[in-house]
């Protein structure tokens, strides 16, 4: 039989040869917004689709004439990540498109997206959701999780489910060490037994690692695909996704619901092209659920001029409360760690941790600091580590320090967040440097005392002055401490 | 053909992102220096090689293989960021700028170039406004980086020249990204010396 698909209609209502599907390239590219060049499909097959008409193709940059007489440039948009900023793209002369080709470098990491290149995604017949493959599947199958919640988390869980019923946006705004990641499986449950695909998007790769496991665990029987940087990308469709908010930069339209974890974490905060990002990849109705210790006012009031949902958790799941930092004065440490010497009060600490076997973590304002300092401290213990963004052993390195290989940890801001290391007792050098902001501080001040077996430890900001951050910082972990709890 | 870019002022380090200084110095206006596109910090993360250094004969190397060269060369070849060209345009001018000799870039396969899309070697001259002469052809697609050393070195010639082109008794300076073994040069200097060259140096961005 013959017939003529007409691209602007909806397919689905047609009939349509579903035996011709590759069913692994539409479950792949499902939702996805793919450079032509990087698909892992053969290239008969791509095309076969794409004559079909169920893959678009789309040039990877869109140009717009501007008729401003001061700018007689066009003005360029990246159909991948948006970015319309022209400081971002850049000319060359292309030897494959034979003219001056332009690029955008906003989101190069992902493969070059230029001129002469396309994106393609799937526009064709849907899949079939899980419940005609798996018609059996109940509750209990996909969702294993036997942990009991204490009454606000129950409270929190029960209002996300809630938010997503209604479409709204939420606001779960948690004390670190609260269990927020166990407060989101009942909704994240919710929304796979409807066959809805989710996302779990954060800014950092290490809240990627982290999650992904811990959600696998609870939803055994599904797959849940981990992506990032580096990450390897299988031939298969996820309806549960754990990315960072840069990936979502390869989704158009497709997510029911997205959580925004560690929503206040740099860079999602500071670049609005990963804000932008979140809303392409989700579908247009669908809601946001925003999930942090530390929310910007800039957020709280976006929920609330959305009239959406709001959840506080206040105390630790353990019910002890957050530990209040000690201040340690540390007067010129920059000049005796450069000087080779480790100022006394901070090796006394070091020592101490060392010699009760207490594992640590020592937080420094700036590489280049932490580097000069490492062999001094590798000196008290010589299997003392140092991780920092671009360390490309940073996992394993954590992963030694939570099995007692290592007995601390030097590191920037990096594992401020998303680290949980039972038993770790945390030091801030120079926490008067401006990188430590008051919701910095906080984060790594929750890192200590997160087991309920051992809801104590120490925590000092050792400086050389005291900020405005650090007392705002202080005094949010004493308001937390002394809100009522509801039990 | 080359045609001529757009203009654009470059306000973010290529490298890091972070804003660029703009100081207009009387030295840069009377040197006509061009402005850098990347910041000190990141700049002073890449390592010059000393004269001493120079691991090989006839071959001059300006910056060491250390890991932020791994990475810009990656974003540069593999990620084609093109503009990275300009990263070390004053330093790749400042050792070109009066040579006397006839600078020969290592070509590329023409497969190859349709797929990275731009020549990453012209490149690196042109951002340094360094003007060159095509002499040579690249005889197979396949990357150096794929075989073995040992097959290197026994393989056959893997240029050969130009059509229609004729090497003078004169000095020439091959120019390349980054020299590991060797290999890729001497083929190169060997064919130019069999045809006639007087006196073949080499010039390279990296040293392995
Ligand atoms: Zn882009
Ligand atoms: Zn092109
Ligand atoms: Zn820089």
């Amino acid at each position: 039989m013959h017939f003529k698909l007409n691209k602007s209609q909806p397919l689905k209502n047609l009939y349509v040869p579903h035996h011709l599907i590759n069913d692994q390239l539409r479950d792949f590219l499902m939702g996805r917004l793919w450079l032509y060049e990087h698909l892992p499909f053969l290239k008969e097959t791509i095309h076969q689709h794409i004559k079909m008409g169920y893959i678009q193709t789309i040039p990877g940059i869109r140009m717009i004439p501007t008729t401003h007489k001061l700018f007689s440039n066009k003005k360029y948009i990246c159909n991948r990540c948006h970015n319309e900023n022209p400081e971002f793209f850049a000319h060359f002369n292309c030897a494959k498109c034979q003219q001056i080709c332009v690029y955008c470098r906003h989101c190069i990491k992902m493969g070059r997206v230029s001129n002469c290149s396309s994106l393609v995604k799937w526009i064709g017949p849907q899949r079939k959701n899980l419940s005609s493959y798996h018609p059996k599947l109940n509750r209990s199958h996909l969702f294993r999780w036997k942990g009991v919640f204490t009454p606000q988390q129950q409270k929190a869980s029960e209002e996300l489910i809630d938010s997503v019923k209604k479409n709204l946006v939420h606001l779960l705004h948690a004390v670190c060490g609260s269990g927020k990641t166990e407060i989101l499986f009942p909704v994240v449950a919710e929304c796979l037994m409807q066959h809805k695909r989710v996302c779990v998007a954060t800014p950092r790769t290490d809240v990627v690692l982290e999650l992904a496991p811990r959600f696998q665990k609870v939803f055994p029987n599904i797959f849940i695909q981990a992506l990032y940087g580096g990450a390897t990308v299988e031939k298969r469709y996820s309806p549960l996704i754990i990315a960072t908010t840069h990936q979502l930069y390869r989704f158009e339209e497709v997510f029911d619901v997205v959580i925004v974890d560690e929503a206040d974490a740099f860079p999602y905060t500071f670049d609005e092209t990963l804000q932008q990002a979140v809303e392409k990849a989700k579908k247009p109705d669908a809601p946001i659920l925003y999930v942090t210790a530390t929310p910007s006012d800039e957020l709280k009031e976006k929920v609330e001029k959305l009239k959406g949902g709001y959840s506080f958790i206040p105390r630790r799941y353990h019910g002890h409360p957050l530990l209040v930092p000690r201040y340690v004065s540390l007067f010129n440490y920059q000049k005796q760690i450069t000087k080779g010497k480790i100022p006394k009060k901070l090796r006394d600490w070091t020592s101490l941790r060392l010699t009760n076997e207490e594992p640590f973590l020592l937080f420094f304002p700036t590489i280049e600091l932490m580097e000069k300092a490492v062999p001094l401290f590798q000196k008290l213990h010589p299997a003392i580590e140092a991780v920092h963004a671009d360390d490309p052993n940073r996992k394993e390195k954590v992963a030694a320090l939570r099995e007692k290989k290592v007995p601390g940890l030097l590191t920037t801001t990096i594992l401020e967040r998303g680290v949980t290391i039972p038993k770790v007792q945390v030091a801030i050098v120079g926490a008067e440097s401006g990188i430590f902001t008051a919701s910095a501080l906080i984060q790594i001040g929750g890192r200590v005392g997160r087991s309920a077996d051992c809801p104590t430890g120490d925590l000092v900001f050792f400086h050389h002055g005291i900020t405005f951050e650090m007392d705002e910082a202080r005094k949010e972990i004493m308001m937390l401490n002394d809100m009522e709890v509801l039990m | 053909m080359r045609e001529k870019l757009p203009q654009m002022t470059i306000t973010r380090c290529y490298l890091c992102a972070t804003p660029l200084p703009n100081k207009l110095t009387w030295c840069k206006l009377l040197t006509q220096t061009k402005a850098p596109v990347v910041c000190e910090k990141c700049l002073r993360k890449f390592e010059p090689v000393t004269c001493q250094q120079q691991k090989y004969k006839d071959v001059t190397a300006i910056y060491h293989y250390n890991e932020p060269m791994k990475d810009f060369l990656h974003q540069y070849k593999f990620m084609r960021d093109v503009v990275l060209s300009k990263v070390f345009r004053e330093q790749i001018s400042q050792h070109l700028k009066d040579e006397k000799a006839t600078i020969v870039p290592i070509p590329m396969h023409p497969e190859k170039l349709k797929e990275r899309t731009f020549a990453h070697i012209d490149e690196l001259l042109n951002a340094a406004n360094i003007p060159f002469t095509h002499l040579l052809e690249k005889k197979l697609p396949t990357t150096q980086s794929s075989k073995s050393k040992r097959e290197r070195e026994q393989s056959d010639q893997l240029f050969r020249l130009k059509q229609h082109v004729t090497i003078e008794k004169i000095h020439y300076v091959l120019v390349d990204d980054i020299i590991t073994t060797g290999t890729t040069i001497r083929h190169a200097k060997s064919l130019l010396l069999e045809a006639g060259a007087e006196k073949v140096t080499a010039f390279t961005l990296i040293q392995g």
